[in-house]
């Protein structure tokens, strides 16, 4: 029996720490010192304070909160009302009801989002030929035409999917009731709406109550839901921790997740104490002490005492008038939407704009060219500024999604370097402007192979068989066979294609990799997990502040370059405020600043130029000309680079065949 | 008797066709003591709803100190209800609950304390004010929820089932304190229950009811002495209806035999329900008996024994002391005073047989059936 017991608890211990040892290890390295999730690099509050200093997850959290505010108290009515009103049904209808209120619960997440989403869309594109025909046959107001995803849509999901779980904790306290209580009420001398406010509310409240916390816990940790219905203008949190996790799980991911961990643990430790406690009051049926005649009158058993009860109506209703203030607020700004990748900003910049334009600047980010491009094409993607990749340019512009910009908007334009004008991609340029450029490398580990690599045939040697980290997009993993086998990177042949995908194939097959990855290649390489990884410039050198035995090289076969440049989507509606973000970004002040932050190089040739002497200043160091030319190739590399061109869509095709041919997500 | 206060006129109530209240007449005096007596689904809690506010007659007229008070809501009549599982509000305390009705009607808050502490006088609760509603045992919550309407003042205080859900004891304990609650406070009770024993305890008037009718009304002694009908004579108390005749005034025939009786007026030999109670009748030997039959089954009930003895076929229920074991021949002697003649009804045959006698008789007969308000507002 003992021995028994002994074990169950030793298994017991083993489940909880296999449940919880990811939380655990995630909340520890929120405390990291230094930017790993790998290396502990000593006790610090750092990421916590940077946390506060983050424009975009203040700015989402500030929308989570609006959000499960505003959804928990509109859908704790809404379900109240309808738990009273399925209450008065007759049993049949109201288990039929009751099912049907089931259903949402048990639904997947994203069947429910994806049908919001169509629902959403399909609404928006009746409601514009209704307005364009109001709009045709009067003129006394002008309805607007173009509604997109956004806040409202964002609260309307949150609403319809928190109401079921408001109606299942006040249905069974409304059950619970003596069915005389209203009469009851109102033979003592109230109106139905005072039996209903001062007798059925107060004896259901308990339930009223763990609905709008259930609620209120729904809509914080809400992601797959909100992912599909908050369009490109608004971001919960838990989407900007997903867009955050795309480039890389910086310390300051674990500091909110650890803290929304927090929020959550603690809402559903009260709503579980809550109901601890309801059922003992029930259970208890001995007699409290009896009170004397004086004490009676007035006194109510178990009653918050009033001042704290203010205080927390108080801070209710300072909490949604500052958010429904501010809510109102954004509105009123003019504004512009932008699209770019993770950690690819400086965000000091944000704010710099907004104050010296009063511009107010949303900012999103995406996880790859392609997501991008299928966002837009869905009709969700409703930004004004983007910040897509050279081929994906060319793309967008045969695709006719991008407007042209009027450069005389844009004066900084002129600081960009000739050399990055007048690209393949956007050949008379007058769609872009670079925003960045960099090239494609391998990432090694110096203490765990032999020689230093020079050749893309590391990415197929069975020397390093598991050890070697391939890129997850056709483009960049087929473009190292191209380059390996000596073809172009554009090239349109379908048997070179064929040869490269079956090389990669083959070296699939073999063994060699342990992983098709992106941004998980930071984890990967900084923990030395892995020894070989192809990736770009500017993140080894993030990575190699983490990890000083990694090496970059840019193989003998030459590789790829790219740029990055910021155009405006098609119809953008705030055209002018985007005209003006781009000129901002395009100034050498602004270009030195990312330059810094995201160590890509700049396509603004002064801020090029100047960025050694800008690191001295700020560093008190010179930076190493070896770090500058991983930064900003050198001629001479750049002569062995090619960029990468739009593909003809049968090549596309192909591409698509190739990759899901190997089997890769 | 004191003054007419509530008055029901050719009542109806009904349901999908279903018919509640059959065109129900029935007035209530001041300070007097009623109960609506009958079994589950007899219109009585209708009949209580109707006088309190929480139903319209579906035609009729209802009349309060001789106004009409069909439109008047629950909240503007001067009647209160205890109701069948006490309702108590469990997120105030005692106090607060008898205070309710009183804060309602904005009494200033000196006058709540003493009216409140008064009312709790008179339901045996003083000093209970401040504990919770769930912390009372069932008793105590019945006394709350009395309270509770007493306090009010009003002119008539209902009660739906009030006792229903409390064990034997207490019930009989509660019933006697009803009694005295109600002379105390000297307001009209309207009591409904399907417990003949309580009606005839606490009564000045019983209204006994059945299919939405109203079959007698009477002082509990009218009630048991002088069943109108079959229905009536089982349902209060026990009873032993045979077929008989009346040959003439003061003579009535069964079993070919002709015995003595005290009732008369009905047609020479006119067919008639004759109601012997199991109490009035003595076994005497079979030579002395003015019929004779055979001891089926004999029951000890503390008191007296219950005795089932079959006469020709037809088996009566007989309470006596004298023990006589079973398959004995036994006489019986019944005093003219003992037997009741009634005249025939649609009841007829239907009560009365003691073929099917059991000792769970008497429960089957007042199953508790507290699904009587959901079957009557479902």
């Amino acid at each position: 029996m003992k021995k028994n017991s002994a074990f169950s608890r030793f298994f017991t211990v083993l489940v909880f720490l296999f449940l919880y040892a990811p939380i655990i290890l995630l909340i520890v390295f929120s405390f990291n010192q230094n930017n790993s999730n790998v290396v502990w690099g000593g006790f610090s509050l750092h990421w916590y304070k940077e946390l506060f200093h983050n424009r975009i997850i203040m700015r989402s959290l500030y929308t989570t909160l609006l959000v499960s505010l505003l959804a928990t108290v509109i859908s704790t009515i809404a379900g109240t009302f309808a738990a009273i009103g399925f209450y008065g049904l007759r049993r049949r209808t109201r288990s039929a009801l009751n099912t049907v209120n089931n259903i949402p619960m048990v639904n997947a997440d994203i069947v429910t989002g994806v049908a919001m989403c169509l629902f959403f869309v399909a609404f928006f594109a009746l409601w514009k030929d209704f307005a364009l025909w109001v709009n045709s046959v009067q003129s006394l107001f002008v309805l607007p035409t173009r509604l997109t995803l956004g806040f409202p849509t964002l609260l309307i999901a949150h609403i319809t999917f928190n109401i079921p779980y408001v109606l299942l904790s006040v249905s069974p306290k409304l059950r619970q009731l003596d069915k005389n209580l209203i009469d009851a009420a109102q033979d003592l001398g109230c109106t139905w709406f005072q039996a209903f406010y001062k007798v059925i509310l107060p004896e259901i409240k308990p339930g009223i109550v763990s609905g709008a916390l259930t609620a209120f816990t729904m809509s914080i940790d809400d992601f797959i839901i909100s992912y599909f219905t908050a369009g490109s203008s608004s971001s919960t949190l838990a989407m900007t921790i997903y867009g955050m996790t795309k480039k890389r799980v910086s310390p300051e991911i674990n500091a909110i997740s650890t803290l929304l961990f927090v929020t959550v643990i603690l809402l559903l430790a009260v709503i579980n104490i809550r109901e601890a406690q309801q059922e003992k009051a029930a259970a208890r049926r001995e007699a409290a002490p009896s009170a004397t005649v004086a004490e009676m009158a007035g006194s109510r058993p178990r009653r918050t005492p009033l001042p704290v009860k203010a205080a927390a109506v108080a801070a209710c209703v300072a909490v949604l008038a500052t958010t429904a203030v501010g809510a109102f607020q954004n509105t009123r700004k003019p504004m512009v939407n932008v699209c770019s990748w993770g950690e690819y900003i400086d965000e000091a910049l944000i704010s710099q704009f907004e104050e010296e334009t009063g511009i107010l600047v949303n900012y999103q980010t995406a996880e790859s060219n392609e997501a991008l491009y299928s966002l837009l094409k869905s009709g969700a993607g409703d930004y004004d500024v983007i910040v897509p990749s050279d081929y994906m340019i060319s793309q967008l512009i045969e695709e006719d999604m991008l407007e042209k910009l009027d450069y005389n908007n844009i004066p900084n334009f002129s600081l960009i370097g000739d050399q990055f004008k007048n690209l393949p991609y956007d050949p008379t340029n007058e769609y872009t402007v670079p925003y960045t450029w960099g090239t494609v490398g391998i990432i090694y580990n110096t203490a765990m192979v032999e020689e230093p690599i020079t050749s893309w045939s590391a990415m197929f040697d069975d020397k390093y068989a598991g050890q070697v980290l391939m890129f997850r997009n056709s483009r960049d993993a087929m473009a190292t066979a191209l380059l390996y086998l000596g073809y172009d990177i554009n090239t349109t042949d379908e048997a070179q294609l064929r040869q490269a995908a079956e090389l990669i194939a083959d070296a699939k097959g073999r063994g060699v990799y342990q992983a098709f990855v992106m941004d998980e290649i930071f984890l990967k390489m900084e923990g030395g997990n892995a020894a070989i990884g192809a990736y770009y410039a500017g993140d080894y050198l993030t990575a190699v502040e983490n990890n000083p035995d990694l090496a970059f090289v840019i193989p003998e076969e030459g590789s790829n370059w790219f740029v990055d440049a910021m155009c405006v989507l098609k119809d953008a509606p705030h055209k002018a405020e985007a005209e003006a973000w781009i000129n901002f970004i395009a100034s050498t002040e602004a270009n030195l600043a990312n330059m810094d932050f995201i160590w890509y190089a700049s396509p603004n040739e002064k801020a090029l130029a100047e960025y050694p002497a800008y690191y001295e200043e700020l560093y008190g160091e010179p930076l190493e000309q070896e770090v500058y030319e991983i930064i900003a190739a050198p001629a001479e590399v750049l002569e062995r680079c090619e960029s990468y061109i739009s593909l003809p869509k049968e090549t596309r095709q192909l591409y698509n065949e190739l990759w899901i041919g190997l089997g890769i997500q | 008797m004191s003054k007419e206060l509530i008055r029901l006129s050719d009542c109806v109530v009904k349901y999908d066709d279903e018919i509640i209240l059959d065109h129900l007449n029935l007035y209530i005096n001041d300070k007097e003591f009623l109960t609506l007596l009958g079994p589950s689904g007899c219109g009585k809690t209708t009949t209580l709803r109707i006088i309190g506010g929480f139903q319209k007659p579906t035609s009729g007229d209802v009349f309060f100190d001789g106004r009409r008070c069909n439109d008047v809501p629950p909240h503007k009549r001067q009647i209160n209800t205890v109701f069948q599982k006490y309702a108590l509000f469990t997120h105030m305390n005692i106090f607060e609950n008898v205070a309710f009705g009183l804060r309602i009607a904005k009494v200033p808050e000196a006058d709540i304390t003493r009216r409140v502490e008064e009312a709790l006088e008179i339901v045996n609760l003083p000093g209970y004010g401040k504990r919770s509603v769930t912390s009372l045992s069932g008793g105590q919550q019945q006394r709350v929820a009395i309270a509770r309407a007493i306090v009010n003042r009003p002119q008539v205080l209902l009660l739906d089932e009030p006792l229903g859900a409390l064990d034997m004891k207490l019930r009989k304990d509660m019933q006697v304190e009803l009694k005295r609650i109600q002379r105390e406070v000297g307001i009209t009770f309207i009591y409904v229950t399907h417990d003949q024993e309580e009606a005839l305890t606490m009564s000045d008037t019983v209204v006994v009811m059945d299919k939405g009718n109203i079959q007698q009304i009477g002082t509990p002694e009218d009630i048991y002495n002088e069943p109108k009908n079959a229905f009536v004579a089982d349902f209060i108390g026990e009873s032993n209806i045979i077929d008989g005749t009346m040959p003439e005034d003061k003579v009535v025939k069964m079993y070919g035999k002709k015995f003595p009786c005290l009732d008369g007026g009905f047609a020479p030999n006119e067919p008639v329900d004759v109601v012997i109670r199991p109490e009035d009748i003595d076994i005497v030997s079979p030579e002395a008996g003015q019929i004779t039959g055979t001891v089926t089954e004999v029951t000890f009930k503390g008191m007296h024994y219950d005795i089932i003895v079959d006469f020709q076929g037809f088996k009566w229920l007989i309470q006596t002391t004298d023990y006589s074991p079973e398959g004995a021949r036994i006489g019986v002697k019944i005093d003219p005073d003992g037997f009741h003649i009634m005249k025939k009804s649609q009841y007829s045959g239907m009560f009365g047989d003691y073929s099917s006698y059991s000792e769970e008789y008497d429960e089957l007969n007042v199953d508790p059936d507290a699904a009587e308000g959901d079957d009557e507002e479902d």
